[in-house]
């Protein structure tokens, strides 16, 4: 049995210790934005926060999480209360296939966390590890520079603006 | 121009008669009328298979083609949008179930590919929309008892004496009234949202892990498979024990299937693990004797003999040699690729009381649907298929050999079954882009003209495998035997008989060429082959924009003023060519940086590209790409902008990574280590311009790609003088490389 804290709730699993983080989440918890894309801690798209750095739990054994805080893209922000980040990738629509973007987003929050305005070589450097098949690097970028950019006041601000353009567009 | 009036006609007549609810769909499938697979909300008002309108106002939108990123759905809402005169993002979207009304009116079946979906959409969704509010206008003012003449809408409202009223209040009324079926549609300059660029409406959910993808899909009581399959393509099972698996905790069956041997176990990771203690031993098959040498051989061999099938033949080559001042041969070479989509192949079955539901992301539900349909042996009104959200498809969710694989599984052991294919799966058991060598002699006279251009391509064919693929699911009645001869026929017919056009597209129709000859030899070692983003234009674009780089050259003239000279009968590339040459003319590239330039026509669409490009250390990088399109009226020139970036990533993946090799049959990567994606660090700059010629839409997903290979390799000659002619773009491998001067 191990016990770890997932999105600011403690739970337990009797899954097997050498089970990957992901698929404890995915099949145990059944939260589903987290995803599988390589197995091998390739492409990121399985990246969550393992106390506040992004990991990526494709390759993370339940083990190693015991007594320690996981955050996953559902408790990052939800579609009622988007992240900053979220917000961005909306509005520059970031996402094209979109199955990539939960880990590229959980990156670039450990990235913002970590360095509130980075450069475009950090961000580079922050986020080689997230694979897009899309393509979708040059507005990934943006989006994160657009907020590092500004307060996150400010970019709540930006995309309740954001918002009530789309509303007024209805 | 693609000419598409007559299916459209088509699709108008029968998708428009939807008068009080009844709705009467074509079809080719034999389904014959069946009801429409939507779930009726009390009072909900369904005009026709596109629509749901309720009470309280909520728009359903059921979306008759596949998102796998390319912003259909918005793309689509938009179009009936503009005409019922509701936003886009107000509408929920419903990914439509298996119904005849759902056909892509291109294809007469129902599948999206092609580039075809908002161009073969564009008039008849606007057309339902159109027809529909009429509709609602006529039970507004017979509600109201306005004449409909002094009534408007706006954004889902009917506007009347200063009152808005929602569309929803006279949806009782509209079921009672024969919708018409050809109300006027707007004119261009009335449009609100068409040519407008708003947010993509699956924005929010793909942003917050809220998407629903085939692999999110959990049903009460679902266990999880895992399949092993033979490394070879094509080699069946030849014995396996099953008790190292079976041992393994949570596991509860390990049963063979036609693919080789199944785990099925309460999780995922059981399943994995269980399935990893398999040796199953398989059958030899021919491929078991070919490795990337020996089939690099066979296509010189094939390469080196006169012989082949004459594809095109204008003019006389001979002549062109003649009246030629420069005479250059180049031979290219494009290897296989894997589509790699960031979503693996999975699908969800249950099969209950004679009754089963499928949950998977493809490019074909109707595909799906016929596949469980005919390895269940339930009869195709019993099944179900849910579409999701794709997690990426570029070609490959077109063939659904993991449909046939759970199906067999879930017969076998009586439980709902999620199947899920890895990395390592996609990567060694996909479906490929063929590889091709091609070579191309071609002549220039002093004044800049093609005066000849004799061009051939050895490699496999992707019809005669796409057939055997969608045959069996898009007619589930046809017997095996059938399915066979008709593969068997299109295969013979296309060694022996006919080119199968998809193998040479691309590889001469852009230019004014008076003298053409094109040849074709098959060469297929028994790798599994289908579409992949673009399709023969994919790899013929690298052979022919290489050597119009090579032929400007000769000519001793500007590549942009080169293509310009040889594009007078094409005015809407020669257009693009023109444009994309202003921009490369107003370019300072940085100290070292180098420009290259492509043009291409596909998928009814023209794209010019110019890469920036530096090489460091032998190694080629990519600073900057600046893409011109013409693909008519842009719906939404953001989701345009947005797919020329991807192709251009996706095609830069393959311009300077994408290589499969093979050993005794096997293919040799496994997984993005060394099958690698371009990343962000190696992500250029991507500037696109839209070009607004005003025709009707044309393709958009993938017509990007194209032109990116050819434009980088000729950035590469401009910096390093070297004429790569090999794909991926390898500055150390010289030897790869043939071509010359020779007259």
């Amino acid at each position: 049995m191990i016990e770890f804290m997932l999105n600011g709730e403690t739970v337990t699993t009797d899954d097997a210790p050498d089970t990957p983080l992901l698929w404890v989440v995915r099949d145990t918890f059944k939260l589903k934005g987290s995803k599988y894309g390589c197995g091998a801690g390739l492409c990121g798209a399985c990246t969550m926060h393992v106390d506040g750095a992004a990991v990526r739990t494709c390759v993370l054994p339940i083990s190693s999480v015991a007594g320690r805080a996981v955050t996953t893209i559902e408790g990052l922000g939800t579609p009622e209360n988007l992240h900053p980040l979220q917000a961005a990738w909306y509005e520059l629509s970031v996402p094209q296939c979109g199955y990539c973007q939960s880990g590229q987003i959980m990156s670039a929050a450990a990235l913002l966390a970590d360095n509130p305005s980075p450069s475009a070589t950090d961000v580079d450097a922050a986020m080689a590890g997230n694979i897009c098949r899309c393509g979708c690097y040059v507005r990934i970028k943006q989006a994160i520079l657009q907020v590092g950019g500004t307060s996150l006041t400010d970019t709540s601000l930006a995309y309740d603006a954001t918002l009530s353009d789309q509303e007024t567009h209805a | 121009m693609k000419t598409l009036n007559l299916s459209r006609r088509g699709f108008l007549k029968t998708s428009g008669i939807v008068g009080g609810g009844l709705v009467v769909g074509f079809s080719l499938s034999g389904c014959g009328r069946s009801p429409l697979p939507i779930e009726p909300d009390a009072d909900g008002f369904i005009p026709n298979a596109f629509l749901q309108i309720t009470a309280d106002n909520t728009m359903r939108f059921y979306c008759p083609r596949d998102e796998m990123g390319q912003g259909i759905s918005t793309g689509l809402a938009t179009l009936i949008g503009e005409e019922l005169d509701v936003d886009p993002a107000s509408f929920e979207v419903v990914f439509a179930g298996v119904h005849p009304d759902y056909n892509n009116p291109d294809f007469g079946v129902q599948m999206t590919g092609g580039s075809t979906s908002l161009s073969a959409h564009y008039l008849p969704l606007r057309q339902v929309g159109a027809d529909t509010r009429a509709v609602l206008i006529e039970a507004a003012a017979m509600d109201l008892d306005v004449p409909a003449n002094q009534l408007t809408t706006e954004s889902g409202y009917v506007l009347s004496n200063g009152n808005r009223y929602p569309y929803g209040q006279f949806v009782a009324t509209a079921a009672t009234l024969q919708t018409p079926e050809a109300a006027p549609l707007k004119s261009s300059g009335d449009f609100r949202h068409i040519s407008r660029t708003f947010p993509r409406i699956d924005g929010i959910a793909k942003s917050t892990g809220t998407a629903q993808f085939g692999i999110d899909v959990d049903i009460p009581g679902m266990h999880h498979a895992v399949v092993r399959r033979s490394p070879v393509a094509g080699a069946r099972l030849k014995s396996v024990d099953k008790s190292a698996a079976s041992s393994m905790p949570g596991v509860t069956d390990v049963i063979e299937i036609s693919s080789g041997v199944a785990v099925v176990a309460e999780k995922y990771w059981q399943a994995k693990s269980a399935a990893e203690k398999l040796e199953p031993v398989w059958q030899e098959v021919a491929l078991d004797q070919v490795s990337s040498a020996s089939l690099r051989r066979d296509y010189a061999a094939q390469m080196s003999q006169d012989s082949g099938l004459v594809a095109e033949d204008e003019g006389d080559v001979g002549a062109g040699f003649e009246a030629a001042q420069k005479v250059l041969e180049g031979e290219y070479w494009t290897p296989y690729l894997a589509h790699a989509p960031l979503e693996p192949m999975n699908a969800v079955l249950n099969i209950e009381d004679g009754k089963a539901q499928l949950w998977s992301g493809t490019q074909s539900v109707q595909a799906a649907a016929g596949l469980v349909a005919r390895f269940s042996g339930l009869e195709p009104e019993n099944i179900t298929v849910h579409n999701t959200y794709l997690g990426g498809a570029f070609g490959r969710r077109g063939t659904l050999t993991h449909v046939i694989e759970v199906t067999e599984i879930v017969t076998a052991v009586n439980k709902p079954v999620q199947l899920l294919w890895s990395r390592e799966d996609d990567i060694r058991h996909g479906i490929y882009r063929p590889a091709s060598l091609m070579r191309i002699r071609a002549g220039v006279d002093e004044a800049g003209k093609v005066t000849t251009w004799d061009a051939k391509r050895v490699g496999g064919n992707i019809s005669p495998d796409s057939l055997k693929n969608i045959l069996p699911g898009i007619f589930p009645g046809l017997g095996e035997g059938t399915v066979n001869w008709m593969v068997g026929l299109a295969d013979s017919a296309m060694k022996g008989w006919i080119t199968d056009p998809s193998s040479i597209e691309g590889l001469f129709e852009d230019y004014d060429f008076e003298n053409v000859k094109i040849t074709h030899t098959t060469v297929d070692h028994g790798l599994p082959l289908t579409f992949w983003r673009s399709v023969g234009h994919s790899y013929t674009s690298f052979a022919k924009e290489s050597m119009m780089d090579e032929l400007a050259i000769a000519a001793d003239m500007d590549p942009v003023e080169f293509r310009l000279q040889n594009t007078k009968n094409n005015p809407r590339l020669n257009n693009v060519i023109r444009v994309a040459g202003e921009a490369m003319d107003a370019m300072t590239p940085d100290e070292g940086h180098y420009l290259g330039f492509a043009a291409h026509h596909s998928f009814a669409t023209d794209v010019a590209e110019i890469a920036e490009v530096s090489v460091e250390n032998g190694k080629v990088r990519v600073h900057k790409v600046t893409c011109v399109v013409d693909c008519g009226i842009a719906v939404n020139p953001d989701i345009v902008r947005a797919q020329m970036e991807g192709a251009i990533m996706f095609g830069l993946t393959a311009a300077l990574y994408g290589n499969l090799e093979l050993e005794a049959g096997e293919i040799q990567e496994s997984n993005f280590h060394d099958y690698p994606i371009l990343r962000m660090n190696e992500a250029p700059d991507v500037e696109v311009i839209i070009v607004d010629s005003g025709t009707e839409p044309t393709g958009v997903g993938e017509p990007g790609l194209p032109p990116i290979a050819p434009a980088v390799a000729n950035a590469v000659f401009a910096a390093t003088g070297q004429r790569l002619r090999s794909l991926p773009l390898n500055l150390g491998a010289a030897s790869l490389q043939h071509g010359k001067e020779v007259g």
